[in-house]
């Protein structure tokens, strides 16, 4: 189904990825070089001003992009590798494997997404790679409950009792036969995943948990805006809805298969 | 029913054994003996051993953590590291104030997000601005939301306050006017989510035959939506206010941060910023709690709203 919805998100996130790739040539200063025009105001050199260290934002919000992206593919790509053997072996052994993993998940789930890698992140420390780790570790649990839904008709599916008639074992089975039944699902869970890590990391960067400065970075720019919203709301305003954006082109892709 | 009740209260025991002794011995291996954080990083070993001796941080994890347990049970959660207050009265204060925001916050997005989703009339305007207003909620984050509200009400307009809290007794004017900003932020969010689960939901229920039956009787569109499409399509919403609830014990982070309230999650921020351990194992303590309690909570309204459904 190919909605407007899914087509406004493709473009959304064309662009982000056009940021992240383009960077150096779509960029017109270097994020990290800052100036003696400190805080300036948004003119036609600096389109959004410039930071409390002369730093360029339009700049800084460009290559902020890359930061969000690889911390976004990077969870839900972690929070796949884990999630989809958890809910793909539930789901097909079922019993006492089954029950188990579900109580798991289900503990996982009801608890505060946020906190979880708000406290796990002051532990391990915040670094990109960490922070990918966090994420993915914090969200895997919904993409096992989804896979494992997912499983469970193709269970009872005639095509599988018959690879089970001429013996196949379960490792194959799940890998030839229930695996590429779950791909559509899955492939839409990843995009609502990305969307989902893009939106944690910006808020635990904006508590002060994000990647360590002076790596562009949405959450921890708006953050450090944030002070200064009377004299440059841009500087805030501006890597937010960056944020807004991108979370919501991967967030309209994934959700149009539900 | 009860019976229900007792053995899920029952489950929570161990449940919030489990996770506090996860976080417990994970905290201390990965951050240091407590001792050292308190110092800061100049203290002298010995003076280091004084501290581990004294508060008994040099005894095996284990016994410790029995210990914690032991006192937690008869409402004594220690003293924090950094204030030396006792954890309970550094944490008490706040509860009221996360409690009052999350509430109304959550209350507010449902009965808003059931409302605009059932509404038949204009459908055909209303509906492009009720899932405009579902993709910002859940989209735009809680931070990016709060912050261009503060731009816009308190630095362009002046209308409104853009950070701080004052409570009750210092005027209901002045209560509410902090009031407003923080509630909106954080109902933003669950006004999405509530009104994806009760969309969904009420599409089922649309195509069942009573509706149509209903229609067919003649009775009018908006009657058919909010008498009868409207109780049956409303129960996966209850179960996600509970959900929402209970994650929101532990208060509401990024909200209560970025608006400087005195709140749970404000607190929480700030011990883990300071690495206040008895700080933080009574706030996560306190999140399992509330997350089996309003869970439990939201499967008993379930059976009060529909009696065709008992939880076994």
């Amino acid at each position: 189904m190919s909605s407007p919805r899914r087509i406004v998100g493709l473009a959304l996130i064309a662009l982000i990825l056009a940021c992240a790739v383009l960077a150096p040539w779509l960029a017109p200063y270097d994020p990290l070089r800052s100036s003696v025009a400190f805080l300036s105001p948004p003119s036609s050199a600096n389109w959004l001003g410039t930071d409390e260290l002369g730093r360029d934002v339009l700049s800084r919000v460009i290559y902020g992009a890359r930061t969000s992206l690889v911390i976004g593919f990077g969870a839900a790509l972690v929070a796949l590798l884990i999630g989809a053997p958890v809910g793909l072996i539930a789901g097909y052994t079922g019993g006492r494997v089954d029950m188990v993993s579900v109580v798991l998940i289900d503990l996982f789930v009801s608890l505060p997404g946020l906190v979880l890698a708000l406290v796990i992140t002051v532990m391990v420390g915040p670094s990109l790679q960490n922070l990918v780790l966090v994420l993915g570790f914090v969200m895997w649990p919904s993409v096992a409950r989804l896979i494992r839904g997912q499983v469970l008709p193709i269970r009872e599916a005639t095509f599988v009792e018959a690879a089970r008639a001429v013996g196949g074992s379960p490792a194959w089975i799940i890998g030839q036969h229930i695996w590429p039944n779950t791909m559509r699902v899955v492939a839409a869970q990843f995009a609502v995943t990305v969307s989902f890590a893009i939106f944690t990391s910006s808020s635990l960067s904006f508590l002060g948990l994000g990647i360590p400065p002076p790596t562009p970075d949405w959450g921890g720019m708006v953050r450090a805006g944030y002070d200064f919203l009377a004299i440059n709301p841009l500087l805030s305003l501006g890597p937010g809805a960056a944020v807004g954006v991108t979370v919501l082109g991967f967030y309209l892709v994934g959700s149009t298969v539900e | 029913m009860l019976t229900i009740i007792v053995r899920r209260l029952l489950l929570a025991i161990p449940t919030m054994i489990a996770l506090t002794a996860l976080l417990f011995f994970t905290l201390t291996a990965l951050l240091g003996s407590p001792a050292a954080v308190m110092l800061g990083q100049d203290a002298s070993p010995d003076a280091i051993q004084a501290l581990n001796a004294r508060y008994g941080f040099d005894r095996p994890l284990y016994i410790q953590y029995f210990d914690w347990i032991a006192s937690a049970a008869r409402g004594d959660f220690g003293r924090s590291h950094t204030t030396q207050q006792s954890v309970a009265s550094t944490i008490l204060p706040c509860v009221p104030v996360t409690l009052e925001l999350a509430a109304i916050a959550i209350l507010l997005a449902a009965l808003a997000a059931v409302f605009t989703n059932t509404l038949p009339a204009g459908r055909a305007i209303l509906g492009p601005v009720v899932l405009g207003a579902n993709l910002i909620g859940i989209t735009v984050p809680n931070f990016m939301l709060g912050i261009s509200l503060i731009f816009v009400f308190s630095v362009a307009l002046g209308w409104l306050p853009s950070t701080g809290w004052t409570p009750w007794s210092s005027g209901l004017v002045e209560h509410v006017k902090h009031m407003i900003l923080p509630v909106v932020t954080l109902s933003a969010y669950y006004f999405g989510v509530f009104s994806i689960v009760y969309r969904a939901e009420l599409r089922d229920v649309e195509k069942r035959l009573f509706i149509q039956a209903a229609r067919a009787k003649g009775i009018s569109r908006s009657r058919v939506a909010f008498r009868h499409a409207l109780p049956n399509a409303i129960l996966p919403v209850i179960t996600f206010v509970g959900l929402s609830m209970g994650q929101l014990t532990g208060g509401a982070v990024v909200t209560e941060t970025l608006f400087s309230m005195p709140g749970t999650g404000r607190l929480l921020v700030s011990s883990i910023g300071s690495h206040d351990f008895p700080v933080m194992l009574a706030i996560a303590m306190m999140i399992v709690v509330g997350v089996v309690l309003m869970n439990l909570l939201a499967d008993i309204a379930y059976t009060v709203a529909n009696p065709q459904i008992r939880i076994d």
